[in-house]
């Protein structure tokens, strides 16, 4: 009894694993002849969360007039599959969430140089200093705080004074981030390696790690620390998802080219070797495009970069109120040294 | 037919590794349609034997032939499935997964339907286990099993039959029906068979022809009544049975005077020598203390076995105590002196040696 | 006496299982390839300089440490679980069973994040070491479960009559005959560890991978990270040696026909509530717990779309695809499994070992390397499905191999030798007796790379054809972007297309 009742659960798993490999081929097989189109077709292997970059580049297909795939994943291991892929890359463009994935590129030279009207499309400080990437949309990092727990005339305005002992044990933040990683690369450019990683060592004693952004301005939601270091569009998208009212915690913007201000960008870059660089071209210009950039300001919360958006979220302070500080962006595509620091002091 | 089925060995040497060999030159002949028993202790080397006749292993040196097939020689190893051996392993080791039709049926290849359908029932019949073709092995017992495993074996009509402690498993009282229905199948079939034991009661009992292996060569191949009778060493004859053992010198007569008396050898040596005479326990009758010729001694134990009786007696003179098989109602009790007498004719083994 | 062991030392394989065998070998060995290719592409010197570092030595004390801690705790949770639901009169042992398998369905990840949004102060060493444990002690549980099935009761009844207590019985009887099949779980489940990054990452424990992924990350650098992975392939190797030295010359148990007796089951007795509790405990911590996680995210968030034809289509495209990689990972695994169950001696060894040598490396490295050689020598195959089940091949051989060795253990050489003597050639002994009577322990062992191909993430991001998803990849889009309540259907599919596998894994008798 025991024997036909095991052969059963084989063939039935036999079976189960047969039929889908057959319809899994099948589907594979009707999609074979589209990968192979015509050299109008572009891929785009994007780093950005489809969540939030797909409405866009639905219509990106319609505008450049080709077809188009995109391959969604993480920005650093889509970069090292291109670079991996090498000559033979897929990826006709490269949409990646930070700037760092875009330098690695640039530096294998596997990026082409943009026409210079595309460049022109931005700031100066927000495009590859080889002259083939350009940003698209920047975020801005600021101190959330719970207004319940603290005034607003007594949130820091700088991220020096979170490590000072009143507010121990009371800020939030996410070290495994990249774009707090970011952050804290531009510090060092900016103020060198000893004074971080004194900043480092005090925010360690001071601070209560999350495991990213969103986590730690829920944890200011809660009240569970009074300020949060994060990307300043997490808040406007809760706002956006549950209301202004059903949302306690508040941001601020740091002034005087505080460190902690950084602006991060998302931007794209088109691969030399793809064949695709017509089509590619044709889809960077529609992203630098109001169209486009419209929709970084209002969907994705963002500040665009180019065609003269500007963003119309409101309580957003503008564009060029912010008191950024002043960095090479491309200065920030190593980031070895910087986990490095952050190992060193234990934070990652 | 059957004359062609000879199974003949020789020289066959192997050995596992860097280790002492295990089969050192072994030579030996099984005449067809014969069963012959390969008898020997643990380790001595038998299964090693079947395993290179079957063909699972390769011999370091040494031929084996089967009728006029050289199976396996110098740069000749023909594989198992194409030597026609049947083998039935111990336990039986039928295929769980199939019937015992098609257990049967399992050899049967390159016939039609019909005629495997035949052959199967006629096997199943043989081993008189007719009617059970659609059971599952495990519901048959441990005695059925093994009959389906001979009916299996003997199904493709291979040219050798090798059995493999087949009886091992089976207790005492199903083992000797089942024993003596193989040997009625394999007499049935006219199959040569080999079957490998560590049992001399199963040895001498089953087969025509019995090999005694030790360290890994053939100590004697004998028929049973010779191999009890007459063994070739002492080793051999307390191998094969229970053994008096008795150093003797031998005198001019030819009459070996030993602890327990003189006593008549069947072969006597040219002249004055000594050795060991062996004596089988039923060869030694009790007697009165008193009685003419007899030697004294005092029964340390008694072990009762029905039919008959082991009684162990000790006797001045002698270090090891003596065996004595007496048939009928037991003339003393332990502790009680008797007389001990000798019936027959011992043989005489040069050297002293009692155990290999 | 060499009685029974098919084939004796020496022996070679026949080629029927010897050339498919080195095929999959070959195929297991490519990350190790591209390994040598790129941590060798600055020159020896560098890749010395990586690893010769006193940071190698501190991620090594992390990795090993997570590791011992993970496998202890595995084989504590595995072994009793399985002795409970097994051996003993505990009510409901069947649905313990099946509950102590499902948490296999759990990505690491999932558990990871579900711990640390309950409780944050858990990052580090002993949150990585909770989330690991409560997703892969199954990997200990199934293959002990099924080796107390096969052990003879009457061992145990010897020893009890021996004067030894139902503990001093499964202490000295029953555990030393559990150990080759614990130490095999155990081999998976220390592989996973290093393997893993999920629940390292969400924890902020510095191991090999992350250190791996963050030169990735960080530094763009291939060549560091290759360096790093060859200390992580020194580590497996190291550890499947042990693991083939405690299997000793342990062989097959029982050689008979028959099936043994099944054990008359131990009355818990007063210790009933407490077993009971036991087991409770632990599936409520491995399986309620992330599935409450996921009702919480569900009733909380606002992100939650009920796109049921979607998720219907992505749970359909992930059967499929970890349906073919678990049918081609058993097809690959079932000469390698039949040679290391049936061959003892160097070369059937090495084989084995070549089948788990890139089993601790991340699945970053692995997708990786096969983006290589499919660019150079497969580029037609590249971003398509067959690529990408193959990746599941290479990444999950091992789980296939171990399940298909125990398998063929439990069925006796003795048979094949028989059938041999009946006139079958070996392919046919292969087809007629060894993969039937193996059957059941093999599909067992396919249904579990099926669980763990599901879930698999970093080389299906990879390798996966342009915009296909499978829940796993769903899911990584949907709590990227924050939208955990629109994540948590994903998950749930997750689980629950896994406990159709795990339900028959926790069924299946050996």
């Amino acid at each position: 009894m025991r024997r036909p009742s095991a052969r059963r659960i084989t063939a039935l798993l036999a079976a189960g694993v047969l039929l889908p490999v057959l319809a899994a081929c099948g589907a594979d097989n009707d999609k074979g002849g589209s990968t192979e189109g015509g050299d109008s077709a572009l891929v785009i292997y994007s780093g950005r969360n489809e969540k939030l970059v797909k409405p866009i580049l639905d219509k990106l297909e319609k505008a450049v007039g080709a077809e188009v795939e995109v391959r969604y994943g993480d920005s650093a291991e889509l970069a090292a599959q291109i670079l991996e892929e090498g000559e033979r890359t897929k990826a006709g463009l490269f949409f990646s969430q930070d700037a760092g994935a875009l330098g690695a590129l640039s530096r294998e030279g596997m990026l082409q140089k943009l026409p210079q009207s595309s460049l022109d499309a931005v700031d100066e400080a927000y495009r590859g200093s080889e002259g083939d990437w350009v940003g698209l949309s920047g975020r801005v990092r600021v101190i959330a705080y719970n207004p319940d727990k603290v005034a607003e005339g007594k949130v820091p305005d700088s991220v020096h004074d979170v490590v000072k002992p009143e507010w121990k044990g009371k800020v939030g933040f996410a070290p495994t981030n990249a774009s707090f990683q970011a952050f804290v690369t531009g510090m060092r450019v900016l103020e060198g390696d000893d004074a971080t990683r004194e900043w480092l060592k005090d925010l360690k004693a001071n601070g209560k790690t999350y495991a990213h952004n969103l986590a730690t301005l829920d944890g200011v939601e809660a009240g569970e620390v009074e300020l949060g270091l994060v990307n300043h569009y997490y808040w406007y998208e809760r706002v956006a998802e549950k209301g202004e009212d059903k949302v306690n915690a508040k941001l601020k913007f740091l002034p005087g080219k505080d460190p902690g201000a950084l602006i991060n960008v998302a931007g794209v870059g088109i691969l030399a070797e793809s064949g695709q660089s017509a089509t590619a071209q044709k889809a960077v210009d529609y992203l630098l495009s109001k169209e486009a950039q419209t929709y970084f300001a209002d969907t994705t919360k963002e500040y665009p970069l180019a065609a003269g958006v500007t963003s119309k979220v409101e309580g957003l302070p503008p564009f060029d109120s912010l008191e950024s500080p002043d960095i090479d962006l491309g200065k920030l595509e190593s980031l070895q040294e910087t986990l490095a620091m952050l190992q060193d002091v234990g934070l990652v | 037919m059957n004359d062609t089925n000879e199974l003949h060995i020789e020289g066959l040497t192997k050995s596992y590794g860097a280790g002492e060999p295990v089969l050192r030159e072994l030579g030996l002949t099984v005449p067809a349609g014969a069963l012959t028993a390969v008898l020997g202790p643990s380790g001595c080397g038998k299964t090693t034997l079947l395993r290179i006749v079957a063909g699972f292993l390769r011999a370091d040196a040494g031929t084996v032939r089967l009728g006029d097939r050289l199976l396996s020689g110098p740069g000749v190893h023909l594989p198992p499935e194409r030597r026609r051996i049947g083998i039935v392993p111990q336990e039986g080791a039928l295929f769980p997964h199939l019937t015992v039709a098609r257990n049967v049926a399992f050899g049967l290849t390159g016939t039609d339907r019909a005629e495997r359908r035949r052959r199967t029932e006629e096997m199943l019949e043989l081993v008189g286990l007719a009617g059970y073709g659609d059971r599952m092995p495990h519901e048959l017992s441990g005695g059925q099993q093994q009959r389906v495993a001979l009916a299996r074996a003997l199904a493709p009509k291979p040219q050798l039959v090798l059995l493999d402690e087949p009886f091992n498993a089976l207790d005492s009282a199903l083992r000797t029906g089942v024993r003596s229905d193989v040997r009625a199948a394999l007499c049935a079939t006219g199959a040569t068979a080999v079957l490998v034991t560590h049992d001399q009661q199963e040895a001498l009992s089953t087969a025509d022809l019995v090999a005694v292996v030790r360290d890994g060569q053939v100590a004697q191949c004998a028929s049973p009544q010779d191999l009890y009778r007459r063994p070739a060493d002492p080793w051999i004859a307390e191998f094969v049975g229970d053994a008096v053992l008795l150093p003797a010198t031998v005198d001019s007569y030819g009459t070996a005077r030993t602890a327990l008396g003189p006593v008549p050898l069947a072969t006597p040596p040219g002249g004055p020598s000594a050795g060991t005479v062996l004596l089988r326990p039923e060869q030694l009758r009790l007697t009165d203390t008193d009685s003419e010729g007899t030697v004294r001694g005092t029964v340390t134990d008694i072990c009762y076995y029905g039919h008959d009786a082991m009684v162990t007696v000790t006797v001045e003179g002698h270090d090891t105590p003596v065996g004595i098989r007496v048939a009928g109602p037991l003339p003393v009790s332990q502790g009680e002196e008797t007389g001990i007498r000798v019936v027959g004719e011992g043989s005489l083994h040069r050297g002293g040696g009692l155990r290999g | 006496m060499t009685r029974g062991s098919g084939a004796g030392p020496g022996s070679r394989p026949p080629l029927i299982l010897l050339v498919p065998a080195c095929v999959a070998a070959l195929f297991a060995l490519l990350p190790l390839g591209y390994l040598a290719v790129r941590a060798l592409e600055r020159g020896p010197a560098f890749a010395w300089d990586v690893v010769a570092d006193e940071r190698t030595l501190q991620l090594l004390g992390h990795s090993l440490g997570l590791t011992a801690v993970v496998v202890g705790a595995c084989l504590v949770l595995g072994v009793s679980l399985a002795w409970l639901t097994v051996r003993t009169a505990l009510p409901g042992a069947r649905a313990w069973s099946v509950l102590a398998t499902l948490p296999l369905a759990v990505p690491s990840y999932v558990a990871a994040f579900a711990w640390l949004s309950a409780e944050p102060d858990l990052a580090g060493f002993g949150g990585a070491a909770l989330a690991l444990t409560l997703v892969s002690f199954p990997y200990v549980h199934l293959p002990v479960a099924a080796a107390l099935r096969g052990i003879d009761p009457a061992q145990e009844e010897a020893a009890r009559s021996l004067g030894h207590g139902p503990l001093r019985t499964f202490v000295r009887v029953t555990l030393p005959q559990l150990r080759p099949a614990a130490a095999g779980g155990a081999l998976l489940v220390a592989l996973y560890v290093l393997s893993d990054f999920g629940a390292v990452s969400l924890m902020r424990y510095d191991t090999f991978t992350r250190a791996i992924h963050t030169s990735y990350r960080a530094s763009f650098d291939r060549t560091p990270a290759a360096a790093l992975s060859v200390v992580l392939v020194v580590m497996t190797i190291a550890l499947v040696a042990a693991e083939a030295r405690t299997r000793g010359r342990a062989g097959h148990a029982r050689t008979g026909t028959g099936t043994a007796r099944p054990a008359v089951p131990t009355v818990l007795g007063r210790w009933r509530p407490l077993a009971l509790l036991w087991c409770a405990a632990v599936s409520a911590v491995a399986v309620a717990f992330p599935l409450g996680t996921l009702g919480y995210w569900l009733a909380v968030g606002t992100s939650a779309t009920w796109d049921l034809g979607g998720l219907a289509e992505t749970a359909w495209a992930t059967f499929g695809v970890a349906a073919a990689g678990a049918a081609l990972t058993t097809a690959l695994a079932l000469p390698v499994g039949v040679i290391a169950a049936r061959h003892r001696g160097r070369g059937a060894r090495l084989l084995e070992q070549a089948a788990y040598a890139g089993h601790a490396l991340p699945g970053i490295t692995v997708a990786l390397a096969l983006v290589f050689f499919a660019v150079r020598y497969a580029y037609p195959l590249y971003q398509q499905l067959p690529l990408l089940v193959g990746a599941y091949a290479v990444l999950f051989l091992p789980v296939a191999v171990a399940a298909t060795r125990a398998a063929v253990l439990q069925a006796p050489p003795v048979l094949e030798d028989v059938a041999r003597s009946l006139g079958r050639r070996p392919w046919q002994v292969l087809r007629e007796v060894t993969v039937p009577l193996a059957a059941p322990g093999v599909a067992a062992g396919a249904a579990l790379t099926f669980v763990v191909c599901m879930k698999e993430l970093p080389a299906t991001l990879l390798l996966r054809p342009t915009g296909m998803d499978t829940l796993a990849t769903r899911l990584w889009t949907e709590t990227g972007a924050g939208s955990f309540a629109a994540a948590a259907p994903y998950a749930a599919a997750l689980i629950l297309l896994a406990a159709v596998p795990s339900y028959l894994l926790g069924r299946h008798r050996t």
